[in-house]
C-alpha cells in the first residue's frame, strides 16, 4: 500500500470540539488528485502503538497544494481523535495513505440529495466541489445539535447557496427525511453521513417509500469498539496472537509483524475480509459490510472492527 | 534507452519482425507445462519489474510504437467507433491525459516531453512529430476528445471502467487490437456482463473475486497479469467487426507456414485507479511473437508445446485455437526433449 | 470462438407482481403482455394510484385491450400503437416522483424500448420488474456493419443490412437492446449451418 509522508501546515479549532488540519507533503510536492468523498488513513503513533483512523477529505478536489481533514474529539475512544486534539501540531509529522473513496458521487444520477448530521459534513466538503464543479443539480441538508456546532456554516453558505438548507436542533430546526424524500424527481440519488441511528432511519425511510437500494448511499466508519481480550490463530502464517481489549484484531495483527490487508479501518470496505476456519464462541461483528446472512453464518470476519468472545479463533491467512 | 522504431505492417503484407531485443523481453506467459485459467494479478509500476523489462514502466513504449499507432489511425479511420466515450466519463478523459502524459515523459524523456505551467500544458511527442499546447481540463484546445487524443499515442488497447453500484461499468475505450469482442457492442457493460464468455471462469468464482479486488484497487498502486492467445499473421485488429476478414487465415496453417504465421499473442493486462474519476483504466496490451521467433529460446518452445498439449479443450475453443492447435504442436514437438524445465518464464 | 458458451449478459425476466413499498406504479404493456397485465391486475391491488400503459400489437396471438378495460377502472391509457405508448410514457415521466414502480411487458424489443425511455430520467433497467410475452424473437446487432435486425426467429439468421449470415450469440447489450450477431462461415466462406426457429 502505497504510502504518503506529509506535515501538519496548520490546525484550526473549528468549533469546541471539532479541529480542522491543513496537511502537505513533507517533500514539499503536491499531494495526490482526488474525487469527492475521499477519505485517507492516518497512522499515529500513540506511545509505540500504531493507531489507524479514516479521516474524509474535505478540501476543493482542484487544488491539491494540501489536503484538509477534520477530527472530532470523541472522548469515549481508544485514544485516536484525543491524540489528534491534543498531541498534533503545526510541523507534526504524520503517514497518511493514498485517498479512497467508497462514498462516490453516482455519475448517472439527475439529483443529488446529500444529508448531513453533526461531524458527518465532512466528506461532503470535498463532493459539493465537484458537483459544483460538473454543474449537477443537488442540495444539502446539514443537521446539527446547537449553533456552537455549526462547523464550516458559512463556508458551506458561500459555497452552496441557496442549495444549502440548516437545522438546528437546539433551536427546534428538526429535518423531516420522510417528507424530503417523498417529493423528489425520478433519478434522484441520496447520500447520507452521519450518526448510526440517523443512517439506519434513512436506509428504512427510503426502502418504504420505494426508493431502489442502489439510490441510496451512506458513509459510516465505525471506531473498533473495546472489548474482551480473545486469542487468534493464523493458520497459514503459523502465528497465534493476542488480542487485548482496547485494540482492534487488526491492530493486534499489524502489531506481530503480519502485513493483513486494509482500506477503510472502519468497517465499510470489506478489503480486510478473513476467512473463520474455527471459533468456539461468538463473533460480534461491528461492520457494515457483511449481510446478516453473512454474519449469521460466522464464516468471515471483518478484523478492522470484529471481535470474538471465544477462547480460540482460527482464521485461514 | 535508445529506441530505433520500426518501419513496419500488422495487415496485408505484413512485414512486422521482432528485434531480438524484443525477443528476449517478450514477456512469455509460462511458468508451468500446465496451463490454468487464473487471476495471477502482481504490483505493476514503478520499480515492480526489471531493467528493459516490458515490466519497467507502467505504460511501456518499445520498437513497435510508431506502426502500432499507425496500425490504430487505419482502423479509426475505417471504424470511428472503436473509440467510445460515455458522456460521464470527461473526468476520467483527463485523468487519461494526464496519466499517459506524465508516465510517458517521465519514463522517456528522450521522445517525450512534458511542460506544465499550472493548467497550461506543452506536449512534445517527437516520435509521432506532435507538439502540443492545451489548457488541461478545457476540451476546446484540444483537436479532438481527450481521450482519443492521447490514446491514439500510446500502445494497446484502453478500456475505462466506471465504479458505481458495486460493480464496473466498461464507459469508455479506445480499443482497436482486441482479440475478438466489440467495444462498440459491449460499452456500458457490467465487469460480469463483459466477461461472462470466459468459459469455467465463472463457475469457480473467479470474477467475484477478481471484481472484488477491482473494486479497492487504490491510487498510486497499479497491478498487472498476463493472459494469452494465439494469432495467425501478425495481425493486431483481430475484432468481431473484422473478422470476415482476417478469419479465413485460421485456417490457412499448414506443416510448411506454421512457424512463420501462427503467433502467440500476449498481452499485458494493467490497472490503475484513476484520481479525479475514481474510475479504473483496463489496459491490454498485446505483444506478439511467431512461433519460428520463438523458438530461438528451446526453453520457450519446450515451454509452449507442453502447455498447447495439455491444454483444456474448453480454453482451446475459447480462444479460437482449435483449426490449428495440433498443426503448431506437430510443429515443436520434435524441439522437444523432455527435459525438465523448471519453474519460470525465462528464455534461457 | 463464437460458439456453445453460455453468457451471463443475456438479461433475466420474470412475472410480474406488484411491489410492496411505492408511491406509485406505472405499467407498460404491449401485444401478448396484455396477458401478464390480466395476471397482475388480478393480484390484490396496491393503494397507490396505478397508471396502465397498453397498446395491442398486430402481430400477437391475441387483443387484450377490450378484456383490459372492463378488469381496470381507473388509470388506464389505451394506446393505438408501440410508439404511442412509448409517447405517452415519456408524458407521465417528467411528473413521476422516487418510489414510482415501472413494470413492462410484451416482447424483448418492446421491453428494451421502454427501458430506454426509463433510462432518460435517471431509471436503471435493474429496477424495473420486466416480463417477457408472446414471441421470443430476438433483436441482433450484425458486428461487422452495425445494423440491427429486428423480430428475428432463426439462427443462422441473414443479416438486414450486408446480407452476411449470422450466428447469434446469447451475448445481450442493454444500451442496443440486441443480442450480438457474428458472421458465422467467416474461416470457411459458404460452410453455413442450417437455420432453425430457436427464438419462435
Amino acid at each position: 500500500m502505497s504510502i504518503l509522508n506529509v506535515k501538519v501546515a496548520d490546525v484550526e479549532q473549528v468549533t469546541d470540539v471539532v479541529k480542522h488540519f491543513t496537511l502537505v507533503q513533507e517533500n514539499g510536492e503536491p499531494l495526490p488528485h482526488f474525487s469527492g468523498g475521499s477519505h485517507v488513513v492516518v497512522s499515529m503513533n500513540i506511545n509505540g502503538r500504531i493507531h489507524r483512523n479514516p479521516y474524509s477529505l474535505m478540501g476543493s478536489t482542484a487544488n491539491t497544494d494540501s489536503y484538509h481533514i477534520s477530527v472530532r474529539k470523541q472522548e469515549n475512544s481508544r485514544g485516536g481523535s484525543v491524540f489528534m486534539h491534543e498531541q498534533v501540531k503545526p510541523g507534526s509529522r504524520l503517514q497518511i495513505t493514498y485517498p479512497v473513496n467508497l462514498f462516490a458521487i453516482s455519475k448517472m444520477g439527475r439529483r443529488h440529495i446529500l444529508i448531513a448530521g453533526g461531524i458527518g459534513i465532512t466528506p461532503f466538503m470535498s463532493q459539493i466541489a465537484d458537483l459544483n464543479r460538473l454543474g449537477y443539480d443537488y442540495e444539502l441538508h446539514y443537521a446539527y445539535r446547537s449553533p456552537e456546532n455549526a462547523a464550516f456554516r458559512e463556508q458551506l453558505e458561500a459555497m452552496c447557496g441557496n442549495r444549502v438548507h440548516f437545522y438546528v436542533e437546539s433551536e427546534g430546526g428538526r429535518l423531516d427525511i420522510p417528507d424530503l424524500l417523498s417529493h423528489q424527481p425520478l433519478g434522484t440519488h441520496v447520500y447520507i453521513c452521519g450518526p448510526d441511528p440517523m443512517v439506519k432511519a434513512l436506509h428504512i425511510n427510503a426502502r418504504e417509500l420505494g426508493w431502489p437500494e442502489n439510490h441510496v448511499h451512506s458513509e459510516e466508519f465505525t471506531a473498533p469498539p473495546i472489548g474482551d481480550e480473545f486469542k487468534v490463530q493464523l493458520k497459514q502464517s503459523g502465528v497465534e496472537l493476542v488480542v487485548p481489549g482496547d485494540m482492534s484484531m487488526l491492530e493486534a495483527m499489524e502489531e506481530a509483524g503480519i502485513d493483513a490487508p486494509f482500506l477503510c479501518r472502519g468497517g465499510a470496505c470489506g478489503r480486510c475480509e478473513q476467512q473463520v476456519l474455527e471459533c468456539d464462541g461468538v463473533i460480534m461483528h461491528n461492520d457494515h459490510y457483511l449481510s446478516d446472512a453473512e454474519k449469521a453464518s460466522g464464516n468471515s470476519i471483518m478484523p478492522c472492527v470484529s471481535r470474538a468472545k471465544c477462547s480460540r479463533l482460527v482464521l485461514d491467512f | 534507452m535508445n529506441t530505433q522504431f520500426k518501419q513496419e505492417t500488422f495487415r496485408d503484407d505484413y512485414t512486422y519482425t521482432n528485434s531480438a531485443e524484443a525477443i528476449r523481453r517478450f514477456p512469455f506467459p509460462f511458468a508451468e507445462d500446465e496451463y490454468m485459467y487464473s487471476v495471477n494479478i502482481e504490483m505493476h509500476g514503478e520499480g515492480t519489474g526489471a531493467a528493459g523489462s516490458v515490466f519497467e514502466h507502467g505504460i511501456d513504449v518499445d520498437e513497435h510504437y510508431i506502426a502500432e499507432c499507425e496500425d490504430r489511425r487505419i482502423v479509426l479511420d475505417e471504424d470511428p467507433d472503436r473509440y467510445t466515450a460515455l458522456p460521464h466519463m470527461m473526468d476520467a478523459q483527463w485523468d487519461m491525459v494526464e496519466l499517459m502524459m506524465d508516465s510517458l515523459s517521465k519514463d522517456y524523456p528522450e521522445h517525450f516531453q512534458l511542460q506544465k505551467d499550472g493548467d497550461n500544458w506543452h506536449w512534445v511527442n517527437k516520435p509521432l512529430g506532435i507538439d502540443q499546447t492545451f489548457v488541461f481540463g478545457d476540451e476546446a484546445t484540444l483537436p479532438m476528445q481527450p481521450f482519443e487524443y492521447i490514446s491514439r499515442q500510446v500502445q494497446g488497447d484502453w478500456i475505462i471502467l466506471d465504479q458505481r453500484d458495486d460493480d464496473l461499468f466498461a464507459d469508455m475505450g479506445m480499443v482497436t487490437s482486441q482479440a475478438d469482442w466489440s467495444m462498440a457492442f459491449d460499452a456500458g457493460m457490467s465487469f460480469k456482463e463483459w466477461h461472462g464468455p470466459v468459459p469455467q471462469a465463472n463457475e469457480i468464482g473467479i470474477f467475484d473475486r477478481a471484481l472484488k479486488y477491482l473494486l479497492h484497487l487504490q491510487y498510486g498502486s497499479p497491478v498487472r497479469r498476463l493472459n494469452w492467445t494465439m494469432t495467425i499473421n501478425p495481425r493486431l485488429d483481430t475484432s468481431p467487426e473484422n473478422y470476415p476478414f482476417w478469419g479465413p487465415d485460421n485456417a490457412s496453417v499448414t506443416p510448411e507456414n506454421v512457424g512463420d504465421k501462427v503467433y502467440l499473442r500476449v498481452e499485458l493486462q494493467a490497472l490503475f485507479r484513476l484520481p479525479r474519476s475514481n474510475a479504473i483504466a483496463f489496459s491490454v496490451r498485446g505483444y506478439l511473437i511467431s512461433l519460428n521467433e520463438l523458438i530461438t529460446y528451446p526453453r520457450w518452445g519446450k515451454r509452449l508445446h507442453r502447455v498447447l498439449k495439455q491444454l483444456h479443450p474448453d480454453l482451446s475453443e475459447y480462444k479460437g485455437l482449435d483449426n490449428y492447435r495440433q498443426t503448431v504442436i506437430d510443429f515443436l514437438a520434435p524441439l522437444d526433449d523432455g527435459a525438465d524445465l523448471g519453474l519460470g518464464t525465462h528464455p534461457e | 470462438m463464437e460458439r456453445g458458451y453460455w453468457i451471463r449478459s443475456k438479461p433475466l425476466y420474470d412475472s410480474l407482481v406488484w411491489r410492496q413499498f411505492a408511491t406509485g406504479h406505472v405499467v407498460v404493456a404491449q401485444g401478448d403482455g396484455g396477458l401478464a397485465v390480466l395476471k397482475l391486475f388480478q393480484q390484490m391491488c396496491p393503494r397507490e394510484p396505478i397508471k396502465l400503459l397498453f397498446a395491442d400489437d398486430k402481430s400477437a396471438s391475441k387483443k387484450y385491450a377490450d378484456i383490459i378495460q372492463t378488469l381496470v377502472p381507473e388509470g388506464l391509457q389505451i394506446c393505438e400503437s408501440e410508439q404511442a405508448a412509448l409517447a405517452a410514457l415519456k408524458e407521465q415521466l417528467p411528473d413521476c416522483l422516487m418510489g414510482t414502480q415501472f413494470y413492462v411487458a410484451g416482447s424483448e424489443e418492446f421491453i428494451w424500448a421502454v427501458l430506454e425511455v426509463l433510462k432518460e430520467y435517471g431509471v436503471q433497467d435493474n429496477n424495473v420488474a420486466k416480463e417477457l410475452c408472446g414471441t421470443l424473437a430476438r433483436s441482433v446487432y450484425c458486428v461487422h456493419c452495425k445494423t440491427i435486425s429486428k423480430d428475428v426467429h432463426f439462427s443462422i439468421h441473414e443479416c438486414d443490412g450486408c446480407r452476411r449470415h449470422l450466428f447469434v450469440r446469447d451475448h445481450f447489450s442493454r444500451r442496443l437492446g440486441a443480442y450480438m450477431g457474428v458472421m458465422v462461415d467467416a474461416e470457411e466462406p459458404g460452410n453455413i449451418p442450417a437455420k432453425e426457429e430457436i427464438y419462435p
